[in-house]
């Protein structure tokens, strides 16, 4: 049947946004009744490839055939008219509304001008049933399970006759037994003649699941390979297949003493929120003078491990234990953590780092107003020389401190964020993706002033999805995998491959564990 | 963790230097300077006198709102963490009530009849703030709450009826320095109320610039999460901020019942709308994390002249209401294309 005229062909893709080329002379068929993988680090193109053929990006150069006949999405409408649906890894569901309700959402049928509750219901059920899930269509979407509501949007788009499924990292968030079950479905599919582009890191489920593999590096293919006679080592070697660059200015540093201990750290939250892997079995030292990287897969559990070291995290029970300098302490807010000299640098500083509509200065010293002022009381002269101050000795490049930080670009506002929480004085730095969306010079700001703080004693704990990065920067990579520390490397010795390996499930010969 | 970073475009940068950028950074104290104009090429001119202008008239505006204002300054605040406060006007009511109860029936000393009555205020309001912020419940849905709890407190302590306040030393009889908020002060020109709305409103204005607590209240109406990732005490500050607005509606209802010489359970109903208008023209933005208190005190007396003038030329009560109501929606669109500073 893989034989067969494809679903879908690309030639020649090519997209440029301002300055990045992020797709160059892609092509990619998706045949009736495979499941195609599409791997790639971050920044390869996947993500741009796959809104290109959703319809929702529709300035590119190139061609897309369905069915051999060439088309061009107006939208993702138009995309979908043509068969073409994708699953986004924020799952697009209206929490209040039901499984009927959510799959017809738009497109509601009606009968004598009125709702057809029945008709919805009636037609969800059979979908569902199509893809054996049992579940009652006028349940309300938010009382569904994550991986559940995976299911939903597959169904709501498999109710819009998609021959062509696109999803994007769809296990991130699921738990092994939604992760089987979704491989039925998708088998399921895969008897129907339904095409499956599917995006993943992990290289076990690519193996389980994908009948071909494609391989993107910079916005070019790489290859098609068969991933069942493909090693993982070699799928790396191709994701990565380019010298690591050296913009980074690792440490010499004489590491000093144990900052910070994390022994089996565990929490069995009390409310599972969706989405989350909070820690299950994690251990790490950080040392004075050390920056220790944090990698791991999305869904790894990163920024859950930083969320509960700084007190944050998941409510519920914790077993295990984290030392501060060799004393057992129990963050429970992040006032705590300030005073105890935890600081932490979130992940998306948007969202939570920063109030976009305030100044410079007002963002810069709000977390250390304490130092500022005393009694409550807080000297305007003194707040603002301390604002200068900081963003003197980061080089945040504003016109005046009092302007908005929106105004900045996002390495500057990444260093207002930096410069805030270096006024509290930490001891431990933690950091969760903190040179995403930051540019090339800011990002090398950034390393070089990681690398001043650990010289000043610090101990830098660095989560990143960035594996040069964490190689070029940090002394040791501690590597995440579901929950649990699994794999703890020197990177004077480690590779690229062996982290992503370590990280995707296949321990690799050769490293050091 | 995908990038959800949406990089918003960066006009607002562009547009600081715009004339109507400037325009609308003073746009409550603009306004007033507007309407103050207007009134006075309004104002009725019998014997060529400008009535508006006269010291006794403009003292009249300042007393006029001065209830509104003092509690609007606490309104301010509330609205700055991103809540709000809709039982203000019961909350004045029920203090209004209390201060008549205590003072007349029970007999209570002058400073300890205010004391209670201030206590009931600022713990009604931190109650509130509790209940919002612990249980997780909208500010507006716990305050209309309040709206209706403290509304009926007041009808039960009043027995249902205004409670009149006669001075003197006598039983039933209040202490006559209360009748003080009734008067005027030098030369007979300047009204009590309104000196005490000065002061609270001068006192809030210099504490909002040199308190690290301000900036708390900032941050936290800027962006929560922001704020408690930050070590701000999110939620300690949020109940005081409803206990001092809970406090000032409490003092306007001493300074209530002090003019009116009694205490009216069914009093300012309706106070809080006028209240939350007077802090929306002076420029404070509904989602919190922008505003002034200079503002608010501008967009009060605003909203004064505008009653003054209209009352001055006799202007039917109807018509009043309709454009009170198109100064509101003027206020909010120019705030809408306002600088985001």
């Amino acid at each position: 049947m893989s034989d067969s005229a494809p679903l879908v062909a690309l030639t020649g893709i090519a997209k440029r946004y301002g300055g990045v080329q992020a797709c160059r002379d892609i092509d990619l068929t998706v045949r009736p009744g495979e499941v195609h993988a599409l791997l790639g680090e971050n920044g390869a193109g996947k993500s741009t490839l796959m809104r290109i053929l959703s319809g929702d990006v529709t300035d590119f150069v190139g061609e897309i055939e369905v069915a051999g006949q060439p088309r061009r999405f107006a939208g993702p409408a138009d995309a979908q008219g043509a068969g073409i649906a994708m699953i986004h890894q924020e799952l697009d569901l209206v929490p209040a509304l039901s499984i009927a309700e959510n799959v017809f959402l738009g497109r509601e049928l009606r009968r004598v001008g009125r709702l057809d509750r029945r008709g919805m219901q009636q037609r969800t059920a059979a979908v569902l049933e199509r893809i054996g899930v049992r579940l009652n269509p006028a349940r309300p979407v938010e009382q569904l399970r994550t991986g559940e509501q995976q299911l939903v949007v597959i169904a709501k788009a498999l109710s819009l006759d998609a021959r062509v499924l696109i999803m994007d990292e769809p296990t991130s968030a699921l738990s092994s037994s939604e992760v089987d079950r979704l491989f039925d479905v998708t088998r399921e599919l895969r008897r129907d003649g339904v095409g499956v582009v599917y995006i993943s890191h992990r290289m076990d489920e690519i193996a389980r699941i994908a009948d071909r593999a494609t391989v993107l590096r910079n916005g070019e293919t790489v290859g098609t390979f068969d991933p069942r006679t493909m090693s993982t080592a070699q799928v790396v070697e191709a994701m990565i297949g380019r010298p690591v660059q050296s913009v980074f200015t690792t440490s010499d540093v004489e590491r000093g003493d144990e900052l910070l201990r994390v022994e089996d750290l565990a929490v069995r939250h009390r409310r599972p929120r969706p989405g989350r892997r909070d820690p299950d079995g994690i251990s790490l030292t950080v040392r004075a003078g050390e920056i220790v990287g944090l990698a791991g897969l999305l869904g790894a559990g990163r920024t859950e491990l930083l969320e509960t070291l700084y007190g944050v995290g998941s409510a519920g029970p914790t077993s295990g234990q984290v030392l501060l300098g060799g004393d057992p302490i129990t963050p429970r807010s992040a006032r705590y953590a300030l005073r105890n000299g935890i600081a932490f640098v979130p992940e998306d500083r948007r969202v939570a780092g920063l109030v976009l509509f305030h100044s410079v200065l007002a963002n810069t010293v709000i977390a250390s107003l304490g130092s500022i002022g005393r009694l409550g009381l807080v000297s305007a002269r003194r707040e603002r020389r301390a604002a200068q101050d900081s963003a003197a000795r980061l080089g945040i490049k504003t016109a005046a401190i009092s302007d908005p930080v929106d105004t900045l670009s996002g390495g500057n506002q990444q260093k207002v964020v930096l410069g805030r929480v270096l006024r509290t004085q930490p001891r431990v730095l933690l950091l969760d993706e903190p040179t995403r969306g930051v540019d090339v010079g800011a990002k090398a700001e950034i390393y070089e002033l990681l690398g001043e703080l650990a010289g000043q004693g610090l101990g830098v704990l660095l989560a990143s999805s960035e594996l040069p990065e964490l190689i070029g920067v940090c002394d040791r990579v501690v590597v995440l995998r579901a929950g649990r520390s699994v794999a703890d490397f020197d990177t004077a010795q480690a590779r690229e491959a062996d982290v992503l390996a370590a990280a995707m499930g296949e321990q690799l010969t050769g490293a050091t564990s | 963790m995908t990038a959800t970073l949406t990089p918003t475009p960066q006009r607002e940068g562009a547009r600081r230097r715009s004339p109507l950028a400037w325009l609308a950074r003073f746009q409550s104290v603009l306004g007033l300077v507007v309407v103050f104009v207007g009134a006075i090429v309004f104002s009725p001119t019998p014997d060529g006198e400008i009535i508006f202008l006269s010291g006794e008239n403009l003292t009249n505006i300042v007393r006029a709102v001065s209830e509104i204002g003092i509690i609007a300054v606490g309104m301010t605040l509330v609205i700055l963490v991103g809540g709000i406060d809709l039982s203000v006007g019961s909350v004045l009511s029920l203090a209004a009530v209390g201060s008549a109860v205590l003072l007349v029936d029970n007999q209570l000393p002058l400073a300890a009849a205010m004391a209670l009555v201030l206590l009931v205020g600022l713990v009604f309001g931190a109650l509130q703030g509790a209940a919002s912020t612990l249980l997780g419940i909208q500010a507006f849905i716990v305050t209309l709450a309040g709206l209706s709890i403290a509304r009926g407190l007041a009808r039960l302590w009043s027995g249902g009826q205004a409670v009149p306040i006669a001075y003197g030393s006598g039983p039933g009889e209040a202490p006559i320095a209360f009748s003080l908020l009734g008067e005027r002060t030098f030369n007979g020109i300047v009204p009590i109320p309104a000196l005490i709305f000065v002061a609270v409103a001068g006192g809030a204005i210099a504490f909002l610039r040199i308190s690290a607590f301000s900036r708390h209240v900032y941050a936290i109406g800027g962006n929560e999460k922001a704020a408690r990732l930050s070590g701000v005490p999110v939620t300690r500050v949020k109940i005081t901020v409803f206990a001092v607005c809970g406090l000032l509606a409490a003092l306007a209802g001493i300074v209530h019942a002090g003019q009116l010489n009694q205490g009216g359970p069914n009093d300012a109903i309706g106070y809080e709308l006028d209240v939350i208008a007077a802090v929306v023209i002076g420029g404070t933005a509904l989602s919190g994390g922008r505003g002034t208190v200079i503002g608010t005190v501008a967009g009060a007396l605003l909203l004064g002249v505008l009653n003054n003038i209209l009352g001055l030329n006799s202007v039917d009560e109807n018509v009043q209401l309709v454009i009170k109501g198109l100064v509101i929606v003027a206020a909010a669109a120019v705030a809408r294309f306002a600088p985001r500073t």
